[in-house]
């Protein structure tokens, strides 16, 4: 429980309405998007610039109290999720965008501007931010930086961390670092920023993010190609990159997936196919005409058993509008939804689709499984009943069998959901103890009294 | 009555089902589109946060209580959310849910559920009663704004809220129902017969536009029955929580439309349409399955249907006006209607059609919203004629008699010139007279 003094030292700080402390406002923010997971918070603030996150810190510290940072809370790896209660530290009302700076192409904003809101707004000064991850529509910019989220377009265009140039932090002491610039290059000592992209709040508080931005690409092409077997589509996968073409898009949607996509938004998707992959190419109109071609040639010597062509503008955005369904839709028909994030080498994409196939059947699940093919970064979820702890213990023992494979094929446990609560042991697994044992020193370089976001990324001392 | 087993914190009767609350999975897609997280960033105001206070009621975490209460009051139940939601979750109907519950957990003194009770069970139920009980004054007393004014402390009405709603009145016309004949013919030739569903509101309100209504449908090919038997579609008692006025008066309109011989049974009313499109799932444990489904497949509103069997536009005269169109929550999101209205819109001869931004965006009016939250509402309105006015349009269009009485007085408070027009006055204005 949080003092009625110390409730009222907060809204001095920070202003009344930016404090919360009654329960049922504390209920609703104690969760994010991953299933199952809840903690209420002790109290929740929400400041309005960086010198109030600096005085919300240095009285949490002074109390002693944890600090879990939180944008949308449209997280799937329960990073906002406030584990040991404490303070829950809200940056969506710090959403403007400071300033889009032509010359040197980037944009500065605050830590909580949704990420398609900033988007759009240099798209209307003709220039481009790439990174889209399916959740942009409310996804803020500094959750994206924390948990370095991908998107569609990673495969050409890289993920949110290869587009920061510079940020601006509180650290847990109150002190604010800045690190990075507008400078396209920068070598000076280590690179923090580096550090903290996908660092999940447990390192610093970001407030302010430049980007870079570039040229929005003059055209693209969008393709859909069918295929009567999902080893066939990892190969065209491969066979695609092999040829020296690098898509902007390469979504692949399995069977389950196609089903339940067409059952909610209907734009006619063959339902008897085994996969299917959408490819999108961009840049100079004689490129893309060049690629889709080439494309086209990869796909039919592979036997794509029908390749359709997006006719216009219109039809291509409805047929990555479906894409970014594929979890919800599959939420549609089952309570709950297990979505791992997976992440192989490119030349591994066909055995992991025949090992989530295996592992399906072994645990008897509904597993449908979609992702970034391009990217080796692949969806399987469960379609599972979270009130069912039978069906929840064969969700977790087919996850568990499907990570060993990916270590063992030098793969990743997480590609862009981030690791959190969900995923602690994984990442021991991957980086061994002795990677762990580092990513701890460096949390205590930042933060000695560990009162960011505790219990995240790996378990705690106590905990083992 | 219909008992189920219990659920948490949540009486028998009517209660929202775990099922539906576990749809949820907190992505947080309906954010965005939510009017009144919108307008006050918490997130208990938005319908992921309202779901999650009913599951932790429903889990026995957290009492029914107040904040429960203002919650499932304070959502517009705009729909805007279930078009979002890509995981099917109908937040709206949960609300209603849990607006029925309030009316069980936390009853109003003896007294007070006694006027109550003849206002939602005797009087809208019964439209004789509502049409000459109190002619003088018709509207004022017929809305129940007599009501309202001696008993707004109960209701919890927001400050100058009785100006508002007596700015909202539009001038009166003798209520349409006891006024038409049940059966009017088509001119031309003959394409089908339709049943007419009169909403209270707009028969008494707008009964202008509800003769448009009769003289485009004719004008269309169409004989229209119009039973003078129908009452109030529930849907304000639905609103106020009360299921089971709701459930008699969908009984008694489905019997009454079943039994005549029509194509289709079309209103002029969104939210009349939403509340009949609702009776399957209403009455689904009282009622034969295939005679609901029925009656939902006949069930249309006006642009639905005159879209659907296409529009005859060689007779129509041009209409030399812009306009713009406001999509009632009730159409679009309850319903899915959305690209009719504006297929209807575009088909007029004459008329040149200005798309405005969030169209789908709640005006801020939702039934008794707009009186109870008197500067929340103003503040979604504000937004919506911001909108309105960077289109310039020559005409406001619309197709639900809520939004015609918000938006018409909101353009008036603003001086804004534009007259509102029900979408089928607009396409009255084309059709002539025989």
């Amino acid at each position: 429980m949080i003092s009625k003094a110390v409730i009222q030292e907060l809204i001095n700080e920070l202003g009344k309405d930016n404090v919360i402390s009654t329960p049922e406002d504390l209920l609703v923010l104690g969760y994010d998007a991953t299933p199952g997971l809840h903690h209420r918070p002790d109290i929740v603030v929400y400041p309005t610039s960086t010198e109030k996150v600096q005085a919300a810190l240095q009285i949490a510290r002074k109390q002693g109290f944890p600090v879990t940072p939180r944008g949308s809370g449209s997280g799937l790896s329960g990073g906002s999720i406030p584990v040991k209660g404490g303070m829950v530290l809200c940056l969506n009302r710090m959403n403007n965008i400071l300033e889009i700076d032509e010359e040197n192409l980037t944009v500065t904003a605050q830590a909580g501007v949704i990420t398609l809101d900033l988007a759009n707004a240099v798209l209307a000064k003709g220039l481009f931010y790439p990174p889209d991850p399916a959740s942009q529509k409310i996804s803020t910019i500094g959750g994206n930086v924390m948990e370095d989220a991908g998107g569609l377009r990673c495969l050409k265009y890289g993920v949110t961390g290869d587009y920061v140039m510079a940020l601006k932090c509180v650290l847990p002491d109150g002190s604010t670092i800045t690190t990075g610039g507008k400078s396209v290059k920068d070598v000076a000592g280590y690179s923090f920023k580096d550090l903290l992209i996908s660092s999940e709040g447990t390192l610093a508080i970001i407030t302010e993010i430049t980007l870079r931005l570039i040229p929005p690409p003059q055209t693209n092409q969008t393709m859909l190609a069918y295929f009567d077997n999902i080893e066939t589509a990892g190969k065209a996968v491969s066979e695609i990159i092999a040829a020296k073409i690098i898509p902007s898009t390469m979504e692949i949607m399995d069977k389950t997936t196609i089903n339940c996509v067409e059952d909610y938004v209907k734009i006619g998707l063959p339902r008897e196919i085994a996969a299917l992959l959408l490819i999108e190419v961009d840049g100079h109109p004689a490129v893309v005409a060049e690629e889709s071609a080439g494309v086209q040639k990869v796909l039919k010597q592979v036997k794509a058993t029908e390749i359709h062509i997006a006719a216009n503008k219109e039809e291509a955005l409805g047929l990555a509008t479906a894409r970014r369904m594929a979890l919800s839709a599959m939420a549609r028909v089952s309570p709950s939804t297990l979505m791992e994030d997976a992440t192989v080498p490119r030349s591994y994409m066909a055995q992991t689709f025949a090992e989530i196939e295996h592992l399906a059947a072994k645990y008897n699940l509904i597993v449908g499984t979609f992702g970034h093919a391009g990217d080796g970064n692949l969806h399987p979820t469960v379609l599972c009943d979270e009130r069912d702890t039978d069906q929840m213990k064969r969700a977790h023992a087919f996850f568990d069998d499907l990570y060993t494979k990916v270590l063992e094929w030098g793969g990743t446990v997480s590609g862009e959901h981030g690791i959190g609560i969900a995923k602690r042991e994984y990442l021991a697994r991957q980086v061994g103890s002795g990677g762990v044992a580092v990513m701890k020193r460096i949390k205590t370089a930042f933060d000695p009294d560990g009162i960011l976001n505790p219990g995240k990324i790996f378990f705690d001392d106590q905990e083992f | 009555m219909i008992e189920q087993e219990k659920f948490g914190n949540f009486t028998h009767q009517d209660a929202p089902k775990y099922e539906d609350i576990l749809q949820c999975m907190r992505c947080g897609f309906c954010l965005p589109t939510c009017p009144t997280f919108s307008l006050t960033g918490r997130e208990r105001s938005s319908p992921r946060g309202r779901v999650a206070l009913a599951r932790a009621v429903g889990e026995g975490k957290m009492e029914f209580n107040q904040a429960m209460k203002e919650e499932a009051f304070f959502c517009l139940d705009c729909r805007a959310c279930t078009t979002a939601c890509p995981s099917g979750v109908q937040a709206g109907s949960l609300m209603e849910m849990c607006r029925a519950q309030v009316s069980q957990q936390h009853p109003l003194p003896k007294w007070q559920t006694g006027f109550r009770n003849f206002v939602l069970t005797k009087m809208l139920p019964n439209p004789d009663l509502m049409e000459t009980s109190m002619l003088p004054a018709r509207l004022y007393q017929q809305l129940g704004i007599q009501w309202l004014v001696r008993y707004s402390k109960l209701l919890k009405l927001g400050p100058k809220w009785i100006d508002k709603a007596e700015g909202m009145m539009p001038e009166l016309h003798q209520p349409l129902r006891q006024n038409i004949p049940q059966f009017s013919p088509a001119t031309g030739e003959k394409r089908g017969t339709v049943g007419f569903f009169l909403g209270c509101v707009m028969t008494l309100m707008y009964a202008e536009v509800s003769r448009q209504t009769i003289k485009v449908l004719n004008h269309q090919g169409f004989d229209i029955i119009t039973p003078k038997a129908q009452k109030c579609c529930g849907a304000p008692h639905m609103t106020e929580g009360d299921r089971e006025t709701t459930r008699q008066l969908a009984q008694h309109n489905l019997d009454l439309f079943m039994d005549l011989d029509v194509d289709a049974i079309v209103t002029d009313c969104a939210g009349c349409g939403a509340a009949l499109k609702e009776y399957e799932e209403l009455l689904a444990e009282r009622e034969d399955h295939t005679r609901l489904q029925q009656f939902h497949s006949k069930i249309k509103d006006i642009s639905e249907f005159l879209v659907e069997v296409g529009v005859r536009a060689e007779n129509l005269i041009p209409v030399n006006k812009v306009v713009t169109y406001h999509e009632p929550c009730h159409l679009c999101h309850a319903q899915g209607v959305s690209k009719q209205p504006r297929d209807l819109i575009r088909a007029i001869p004459g008329v040149e059609f200005r798309e405005m931004k969030e169209a789908s965006w709640c005006c801020g009016s939702a039934a008794t919203f707009s009186l109870k939250f008197t500067e929340a509402s103003q503040k979604i309105l504000d937004r919506k004629l911001h909108h309105v006015a960077e289109t310039k349009a020559d005409y406001l269009i619309t197709a639900n008699p809520g939004c015609h009485l918000q938006l018409a007085w909101g353009l008036r408070e603003a001086d804004m010139p534009q007259p509102v027009l029900h979408l089928i006055e607009l396409l009255g204005e084309a059709t002539p007279d025989h």
